[in-house]
């Protein structure tokens, strides 16, 4: 008898045009078969599905680009990582390991650096929200403190008195770079508040002003909008250094660097808009280095990235569970994966490829995540050949927030692995139901 | 029996079809041409599932689904009622 011919789901799909941009995309039927030399059903069938997977060199490689880019142009620059982007400790520990210092929002990022034995004098400490006892904490180990508000400085004042020492502090200011601007965090530049700011620290002589802080947004694909950030630090320091006698040990441009994903809105593939690290590094460097200081003199520069150098280091591996046909004709396909661990699909058009050879035949599909909620779609209209239960699929740059803010929800969350040089490492474990339950109680009324 | 679509449709040999009552094009995959020349012939589902199963390396169960899910996307293209 003779052997079977090989099968594939059967597929009618009508001939479309312009659904292409000029630029076109990476074919999503070129499967995506393995990840850092490792086969993607291999790693699935070792480590569960979904999967998250860190292909560590491209982590650090992602770091020493970065840091080539702009310490070519401001020797003095310096990464602080933004810890909130991915505060797993492995991911924070490789890129002390590369030489980035931290930067965190809270008393709990603040704890987890210095668990990494970070010292205190490498920890730049941001945000809208700071304990008395977090200050006390960071002044005490010599970290920079960002100040966001006046109840803030009044608090870090009442600090100096009980420390008995002029604190060394940074001023957080905020200038019309976007629309809708950004103006919940520090001090406006243009409405005359963060000179108002600076002189009011300086004038109880509790503080010292050694350091501006000013961040431009967050997905900032637009390279002008750091040459503006940078030339309104500029003007700024050069004005309080003429009216107030300040000098700068640091001025910080913060983060907002883009990755290699596509928003929602754009309808230009990332690829394409995503700037190199050379291209912000041009948009700022330059512009600083005019400052108003010697070039011996020149504050150190931090910056905060954390999307541009966790996001692309990251995939994910999801399986199909299921598919249907909507009313209407619409192909749907639910995967394992669901918003709870993939909340950037709010902003993301996440690129899906198949782990398998599955044929050329593309057609318009909604992704839905696993979850039993409606409002659970990982992608409105992507192209996928045809699958079925049990496929792979792979999401490619998936490290930014997703893991932060990863929710316990319906489903315990996945491992996450690292890989490097060949070896597999677990660097967290998926959630138990016991993990998940340690910390509550039934009090005795309440069991039946 | 007479077959079910609900225009003139022709379908070359590489799976191209065209639809000689709208214009529209279409690409089929070799199962889906499969498929479609059983129906053309006017078979019915069940007697497909069989030849399907005969010809091609597939559980019975993958071929149903599938078939079910082949005739409502000739449904929604409006190709069949």
């Amino acid at each position: 008898m003779a052997p079977k011919k090989t099968y594939s789901k059967p597929t009618i799909v009508r001939h479309t045009v312009g659904v292409m941009n000029k630029f076109g995309r990476p074919p999503a039927t070129v499967p995506m078969s393995r990840l850092s030399g490792f086969s993607v059903e291999e790693l699935a069938g070792e480590y569960g599905s979904p999967l998250y997977v860190l292909a560590v060199n491209e982590l650090r490689e992602r770091y020493r680009d970065m840091t080539r880019a702009f310490q070519t142009r401001y020797p003095k620059a310096q990464i602080a990582y933004s810890y909130k982007t991915n505060y797993l400790k492995a991911v924070c520990s490789i890129l002390h390991q590369e030489g980035a210092w931290a930067e965190v929002v809270s008393g709990f990022e603040y704890d987890i650096a210095r668990n990494l034995d970070m010292p205190g004098n490498k920890i730049v400490f941001n945000g809208p929200y700071k304990t008395r006892e977090e200050l006390i904490r960071a002044f005490n180990d010599g970290a920079m403190v960002n100040i966001d508000n006046y109840d803030e400085m009044q608090l870090i004042e009442d600090i100096s008195d009980e420390l008995g020492k002029i604190l060394e502090v940074g001023i957080r200011v905020n200038m019309d770079l976007n629309n809708p601007p950004w103006h919940k965090f520090g001090f406006n530049i243009e409405a005359g508040h963060a000179y108002e700011a600076v002189k009011r620290a300086l004038s109880n002589n509790k503080l010292k002003v050694v350091g501006l802080h000013l961040h431009a947004g967050t997905y900032v694909d637009d390279v002008t909008v750091y040459s503006r950030a940078a030339q309104g630090l500029v003007d700024f320091y050069a004005y309080i250094k003429e009216q107030l006698g300040v000098k700068l040990k640091y001025w910080d441009i913060g983060g907002g660097y883009a990755s290699r994903n596509t928003l929602n809105w754009a309808w230009m593939p990332a690829e394409q808009t995503c700037p190199t690290f050379d291209q912000y590094a041009e948009a700022i460097c330059p512009i600083l280095m005019n400052g108003p200081f010697q070039a011996q003199d020149a504050p150190r520069l931090f910056l905060e990235p954390g999307r541009a150098l966790v996001d692309e280091p990251f995939s994910m591996i999801t399986s199909v569970v299921a598919q249907k046909r909507l009313p209407g004709g619409t192909r749907g396909v639910v995967l394992d994966a669901g918003m709870n661990v993939l909340s950037s699909v709010q902003w993301y058009n996440y690129n899906f490829q198949t782990a398998q050879d599955s044929g050329q035949m593309l057609e318009d599909t909604i992704l839905f995540g696993g979850l039993c909620m409606n409002i659970d779609v990982l992608r409105q209209n992507a192209s996928v050949p045809p699958v079925r239960r049990g496929d792979l699929l792979v999401i490619p740059h998936v490290g930014a927030y997703n893991i932060s803010q990863s929710w316990q929800f319906i489903y315990l969350r996945p491992n996450i692995i690292a890989i490097e040089d060949g070896k597999i490492h677990v660097i967290k474990k998926s959630d138990t139901r016991d993990y998940v339950q340690e910390f509550e109680n039934v009090p005795d009324e309440f069991k039946k | 029996m007479k077959n079910i679509f609900k225009s003139e449709l022709t379908l070359s040999q590489n799976g191209f079809l065209f639809d000689h009552g709208s214009g529209l094009t279409y690409t089929l995959n070799p199962t889906g041409q499969f498929i479609f020349k059983n129906i053309e012939e006017g078979k019915q589902a069940p007697g497909i599932l069989r030849l399907l199963i005969n010809e091609f390396d597939v559980s019975e169960e993958t071929a149903r689904k599938d078939i079910d899910d082949f005739f409502r996307q000739l449904s929604e293209a409006g190709l069949i009622d």
